[in-house]
């Protein structure tokens, strides 16, 4: 990030953000306390926040409108942060990296920013649910029905961009599915791969979501089994962009079960 | 089953931004493209929804299904009414926690004693072998700031009241 211009400070004393089956699940005033703890902690050092996974920034976002919403609420909650000696004002806003690497980078810097491209292979896109809806609260698209930043970011790369089906469709793993249906779930997300396999010839898959990512590739290890499906390896977008820049792939650290050499191997050899 | 003459016609004075239920058209866009909708039982917001406004308690109590949701939104991106379904699930999620405690999430009592649910410090390893500090600043970094947390915590009603749980 600090060679696309974005400076990057660590915040101290962070706490989960919190995922909506935690405090939101239990009980509002500790859910807005917990998301207010976490801006408040930008706010002081006069930064935004920067959010990769989904939930955590839509869990923030929400609380935030929530607290917007609702004066009553605050003072609730700025009582509550008091006994921790902390202050919520609202200042500080939560920001997902591909709308930062979109509307704030752009494309034209990343362009220059890249030391070789993916020029020739053909990505499929997974649009996180949790930077589109409630688009009101969460969105920086300009029609969260027809997403173009994660499209517009991976064709800067050099990559040929491949439509599906189900492209707008949940990856399946995110909340209390999986664990409540678990069969249920991994047949959702069956549904989501074979449109990709079957409609794309796409070498890869991009999210920017870290449970999409997760869930996109251990569901593939889950539903392979013995039957031979096309194993599609999976990337967050940061990664394919730092590779693009140079960084090497056992750099941009390796979390996936399927194999993602096929796509790497064209980055060590330069 | 509850009888209808012995619902809870309040019961949607006890869910946070359970006023807006009455404006719902029962229009089952919610559910048209719910992720949810497909699991074993299946998340049915609408329903739940009718069964807030009916005040069916006893039905509510034993409902699973609020917890299957995948909290992607889309229910209130397609609501024409503006009811947000989301919000109200979760909501549904809180009102069954305050009446039933088995309902509490384990994952708050961890987030209590230790910030997170997930076990942050597992990923040290990987972020040295990648060039990037070991240690994260998150608050077990600061016990000091951590039993502020915990205090804090502690004044909410639903936590006090379960502190055996949270205290561990
Ligand atoms: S989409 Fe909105 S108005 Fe339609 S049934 Fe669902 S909550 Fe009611
Ligand atoms: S937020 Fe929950 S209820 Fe709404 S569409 Fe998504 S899974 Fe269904």
């Amino acid at each position: 990030m600090p060679r696309l211009g974005i400076d990057l400070v660590d915040l101290e004393g962070y706490v989960c953000c919190p995922a909506f089956g935690t405090f939101p699940s239990l009980d509002e005033d500790a859910h807005l306390a917990v998301s207010a703890w976490n801006l408040s902690l930008g706010e002081d050092k006069g930064v935004d926040l920067l959010v990769e996974c989904g939930s955590c920034y839509s869990s923030l976002r929400l609380g935030r409108a929530l607290l917007a919403r609702d004066e009553g609420r605050r003072e609730r909650v700025n009582v509550l942060l008091a006994k921790a000696g902390k202050h919520y004002e609202g200042k500080a806003k939560p920001r997902h990296i591909i709308d930062v690497l979109y509307h704030e980078v752009g494309v034209d810097r990343i362009r220059e920013s890249l030391e070789s491209t993916l020029a020739g292979t053909h990505a499929a896109l997974q649009h996180p649910c949790h930077t589109l809806y409630p688009s009101e609260v969460v969105g920086f698209e300009e029609s969260p029905a027809a997403p173009r930043v994660l499209g517009e970011l991976v064709r800067a790369l050099g990559a040929d961009v491949r439509e599906y089906s189900r492209e707008h469709h949940c990856c399946g793993g995110a909340g209390g599915f999986r664990h409540s249906s678990h069969a249920e779930a991994y047949r959702y997300t069956r549904k989501k791969l074979d449109a990709i396999r079957n409609e794309t010839d796409a070498d890869y898959i991009v999210v920017s979501c870290i449970t999409c990512l997760m869930h996109l590739d251990e569901a593939q290890k889950e539903l392979s089994g013995n039957n031979g499906d096309r194993p599609i390896p999976v990337f967050d977008y940061s990664q394919l962009l730092a590779l693009c820049m140079g960084f090497s792939p056992g750099e941009v650290a390796a979390i996936s079960t399927v194999s993602r050499d096929r796509v790497t191997e064209r980055f060590a050899a330069v | 089953m509850t009888a209808l003459s012995e619902a809870n016609l309040d019961l949607w004075r006890d869910l946070e931004g359970g006023d807006v239920l009455r404006i719902c058209l029962t229009c089952g866009s919610c559910v048209s493209d719910c992720p949810a909708s497909e699991a074993d039982p299946p998340l049915l917001i609408r329903t739940l929804l009718r069964m807030v406004e009916l005040g069916l308690e006893d039905n509510l109590l034993e409902e699973d299904t609020p917890w299957s949701c995948v909290t992607c939104s889309r229910c209130e991106e397609v609501c024409p009414m503006d009811v947000r379904p989301f919000e109200i699930c979760l909501a549904l999620r809180r009102w069954q926690c305050r009446n039933d405690s088995t309902r509490i999430p384990l994952s708050t009592t961890e987030i209590y004693q230790r910030g997170y649910t997930q076990p942050v410090d597992r990923v040290e390893e990987l972020r040295r072998s990648v060039g990037l500090s070991g240690k994260l600043p998150v608050i077990t970094a600061d016990p000091e700031l951590l039993a502020k947390f915990q205090a804090m915590l502690m004044e909410i009603d639903v936590i006090r009241d379960h502190d055996f749980m949270f205290k561990g």
